[in-house]
C-alpha cells in the first residue's frame, strides 16, 4: 500500500468480480466504501450525513452504478451540489446514465465516464432473444408447458424474422451489434440515428427519417439514450403510425415509451407483440402490462452475465485509474467531449 | 377417364389455394375415421382403393396412429406414395413402406429457418438463464428473491451441432452471428462448401469439448437415446443441451439426472420423448427453457411446408415420382 495521500477514492455499492482491482487502486488514494458492510435502513440519509460530516472531503474520484442509485438517490443537480469540492471524476457503471445530471457535473468541473462497448454484446443478445420471443408469440405456450397444459389455449402461429424489416432507433454500439445479428436471421435493416454512420459501420443498413422508420418497419427496436428530448418518444401517435401487427422491442430505457399507450396498442391488435427488458417505473410494474399474453418481459437484465458484469466493473476501475494517473478518462460521456465521438 | 385419388390424412391449414389446384388432377378423399380402429376398418372396406398418394400431417397420428407395419399392410395396393408434411418422419416405418413398394417424401429446407430460430432462442435462454427471471417477474417479484445467478454470454463458447443437415447448417450461421465457435458431428464429413469452415469432429470429441450441444439429427433406430447416461458423463461440466429434433434422441430421464447432478447446467427443449407429456423433473427445474414443439410454428413456414408437400403430391400424380424422397429410399 502507498503512503497516505491527500486523495481519496469512493466506491458506492458493491463489486462482484473486481475487488482485487479495487484494492490495487489503494496505491493511488485512500479507499472509502459506501455503505460498506453495514446493513443500513436509510442509505440515502446516511449518504447525505457522510457528505455533510466531511467524511468524503478528499474524494477525487468515485465509482457508482445504475444499481447504486437506490443507495444514494439519483445524481441530480441537488446531490451534485452537495458533493465535495475535491471531486473531479464520477466513473459510472452503466451504458445509460440518465440518472446523472451531466450539465450540473460539467458546471462544477466534474468529468463523467460510462461503460459503452462492454455492454454491446449482452444487450444485443437480449434484444434478439426478446424479438424472437415476440415474433413467435412465445409467452402463452411457454407458460402452458410449465403448467402441464402443453400448448395452452389459442396456440397462435408466430411469424418468421426472415425478410422482415427491422427498424433501429439509435445505431450506436448496441444498435450495430443488433443489426449484425439480425442480418443472420435474414432481416433487412433500416435505422434512425442523430447522424448517419460511415459506410463501414452502416454496411447495408438504410438510413431513414424517424417517421419513415416507424411507418415501415415490421420490428421497431429502441437503442437510444434517455434524454429530455427522447422521453415518451414512442407514444399513442407513433404507435398508431406503426405497421399493423408490428413488434416493438425495448432494451434501452422504459421512459422512452408511453407504457399506457403501449398497453392499449397491444390489446387492440395495433401491435402483434412487444419484448421489454425495461419499464417506465421499474422495479414497479403495471399489472395490466404483466398480464398481457402477447408480451415477453425480463427484469432489466440486459447485461446480466458474469463476463459482461466483470468487463463493465473493470472498465469503470480502469477509468478511475486513468483519471488519477493521467488526468484523462477512457470513456468520457459524449456530452462532455468537445468533439463528438462517431 | 376417372381421376386418381389423393388421400388426405390431417388438415390443410394455410395453403388452401395450392391444395385446391390438386382437385384439377385428382379426387381428394378424406377418412371419416376418428380413430385408428375406424381407419383400419374404412381401409379394409375399400374406401380408399383408388388412392395412389397420401398427404399426411404430423398431427394426423392422433387418428391413424403411427404408420407402422400393421397400418402399412392395410393401405390399398394402389397407394404408392406417402407425402409427409414435416422434416422428421420417424412416425413412418420406412422398412415396411419399402417392402410394400411405397415411396415416402418429407419436407426439408422449408423448415430450416424457423427451427434454427427456435434453437437460437433456446440456446440464448438457457445460457442466459432467463427462465427464473421471466417467471419471477410475472409473479410480481421484480428480479426474484434471491435474484437468480447471472447467466453467460455466447461469445467465444463452442457449440457442437449433432446432425449437420439443413437445419444444423442454418443454425451454424446464426450461432456465428453471436460469435460462437461451431463444430459438428454428422454421419459423414461435409464438403467445405456446405460446412462453411465448421470443424468436423468425432462424436466423442463433440461431447467432450462443446459448451453447448445442439441436437439437429433425425430420430431412427440408430439415434434413439444417442445422448444418454454414458454421454452425459463425458461432457464438459456445465454444458447446455438444446433439442429441437426429436425428444427420443435424448434419454429424458438421464437428462434429468444429469441436470440434478449439475453435470448439465441447463437445457433448452422443444421436443420430449412422450410429448405432450413432459418429465416432471424438467418442469421442476427452474433453469431450463421448455417449449411445446413449436419449431416450425409460423404462418410463413407452415405455408411453405404445406406447399412443398403438395408439390410432392402433384409430382406423384403427374409424373409418378416424388420431389423430395427421403434419403433412405433414394435408390428405389
Amino acid at each position: 500500500m502507498g503512503s497516505i495521500t491527500d486523495k481519496a477514492i469512493l466506491k458506492i455499492g458493491k463489486l462482484t468480480y473486481t475487488e482485487k482491482n479495487w484494492e490495487a487502486l489503494g496505491s493511488l488514494g485512500d479507499l472509502k466504501v459506501f455503505p460498506g458492510d453495514k446493513e443500513v435502513s436509510d442509505p440515502k440519509q446516511l449518504f447525505q450525513e457522510n457528505l455533510q460530516s466531511g467524511a468524503y472531503d478528499h474524494v477525487v474520484a468515485l465509482y457508482r452504478s445504475n444499481d447504486s442509485t437506490s443507495l444514494t438517490g439519483p445524481f441530480d443537480a441537488e446531490l451534485i451540489r452537495s458533493l465535495p469540492s475535491s471531486l473531479k471524476y464520477i466513473c459510472h457503471n452503466g451504458a445509460g446514465y440518465d440518472n446523472i445530471d451531466i450539465t450540473a457535473c460539467t458546471s462544477r468541473g466534474i468529468e463523467v465516464s460510462s461503460t459503452p462497448v462492454a455492454v454491446n454484446n449482452a444487450t444485443a443478445d437480449m434484444t434478439i432473444w426478446l424479438m424472437i420471443g415476440a415474433l413467435r408469440s412465445i409467452h402463452v405456450p411457454y407458460a402452458a408447458v410449465r403448467e402441464g397444459k402443453w400448448r395452452g389455449p389459442h396456440f397462435m402461429p408466430g411469424t418468421d424474422p426472415e425478410d422482415k424489416v427491422l427498424g433501429m432507433i439509435g445505431m450506436g454500439g448496441i444498435g450495430q451489434a443488433v443489426a449484425h445479428r439480425a442480418r443472420a436471421f435474414g432481416m433487412k435493416i433500416q435505422y434512425y440515428n442523430r447522424s448517419r454512420l460511415s459506410p463501414e459501420l452502416e454496411k447495408d443498413a438504410k438510413y431513414v427519417g424517424l417517421d419513415e422508420l416507424i411507418g415501415s418497419s415490421d420490428v421497431v427496436s429502441l437503442h437510444c439514450s434517455l434524454t429530455a428530448e427522447t422521453t415518451g418518444l414512442i407514444g399513442k401517435t407513433e404507435l398508431g403510425q406503426m405497421k399493423k401487427g408490428a413488434v416493438l422491442i425495448n432494451t434501452a430505457r422504459g421512459k422512452l415509451i408511453d407504457e399506457g399507450a403501449l398497453i392499449e396498442a397491444l390489446k387492440d391488435g395495433t401491435l402483434r407483440a412487444a419484448g421489454l427488458d425495461v419499464f417506465e417505473n421499474e422495479p414497479e410494474l403495471r399489472s395490466d402490462l404483466v398480464d398481457l399474453p402477447n408480451v415477453v418481459l425480463t427484469p432489466h437484465i440486459g447485461t446480466g452475465t458474469t463476463d459482461t458484469q466483470a468487463k463493465m466493473e473493470l472498465l469503470v476501475l480502469d477509468n478511475i485509474k486513468s483519471a488519477l494517473e493521467s488526468g484523462k478518462l477512457i470513456t468520457q460521456v459524449r456530452e462532455q467531449l468537445s468533439k463528438p465521438k462517431l | 377417364m376417372s381421376k386418381v385419388q389423393v388421400l388426405l390424412l390431417g388438415e390443410i391449414e394455410h395453403a388452401h389455394k395450392e391444395w385446391a389446384t390438386l382437385s384439377e388432377i385428382a379426387e381428394i378423399i378424406e377418412p371419416k375415421a376418428r380413430s385408428r380402429e375406424e381407419f383400419i376398418k374404412e381401409a379394409k372396406e375399400g374406401t380408399f382403393d383408388s388412392a395412389i398418394v397420401a398427404f399426411r400431417t404430423f398431427n394426423s397420428v392422433t387418428i391413424t396412429g403411427l404408420i407402422d407395419e400393421e397400418l402399412v399392410n392395410i393401405l390399398p395396393k394402389s397407394l404408392k406414395f406417402i407425402a409427409h408434411n414435416g422434416a422428421g418422419y420417424d412416425q413412418i416405418d420406412l422398412h415396411a413402406c419399402t417392402e410394400r413398394g411405397i415411396r415416402v417424401s418429407n419436407v426439408p429446407t422449408a423448415v430450416d429457418d424457423a427451427t434454427a430460430d427456435v434453437s437460437m432462442f433456446l440456446i440464448l435462454g438457457a445460457l442466459r438463464g432467463f427462465n427464473t427471471s421471466m417467471f419471477a417477474l410475472r409473479k410480481g417479484h421484480w428480479k426474484g428473491s434471491p435474484p437468480p445467478p447471472l447467466g453467460h454470454d455466447p461469445q467465444g463458447k463452442v457449440i457442437g451441432i449433432l446432425g449437420m443437415g439443413g437445419i444444423g447448417r442454418n443454425l451454424k450461421k446464426k450461432a456465428e452471428a453471436f460469435d460462437m465457435e461451431v463444430q459438428y458431428h454428422n454421419r459423414t464429413k461435409l464438403p467445405e462448401e456446405l460446412s462453411g469452415g465448421a470443424k468436423y469432429v468425432p462424436l466423442e470429441e463433440l461431447l467432450k469439448t462443446s459448451d453447448v450441444l445442439s441436437l439437429n439429427l433425425p430420430l431412427n433406430k440408430q439415434t434413439r437415446h444417442i445422448i444418454s447416461t454414458k454421454e452425459f458423463e463425458i461432457m464438459k461440466p456445465g454444458v447446455i443441451i438444446v433439442n429441437t429434433a426429436r425428444g427420443a434422441v435424448v434419454d429424458e430421464a438421464a437428462l434429468v439426472v444429469a441436470l440434478d447432478k449439475g453435470i448439465v447446467a441447463s437445457a433448452g427443449l422443444d421436443v420430449f420423448e412422450e410429448e405432450p407429456k413432459v418429465h416432471p423433473g424438467l418442469v421442476a427445474n427452474p433453469h431450463v427453457m421448455l417449449l411445446p414443439h413449436m419449431g416450425t410454428w409460423t404462418v410463413e413456414t407452415q405455408t411453405k411446408m404445406e406447399v412443398w408437400c403438395i408439390d410432392n403430391v402433384r409430382m406423384a400424380v403427374e409424373q409418378g415420382k416424388l420431389k423430395s424422397p427421403v434419403g433412405e429410399q433414394k435408390g428405389m
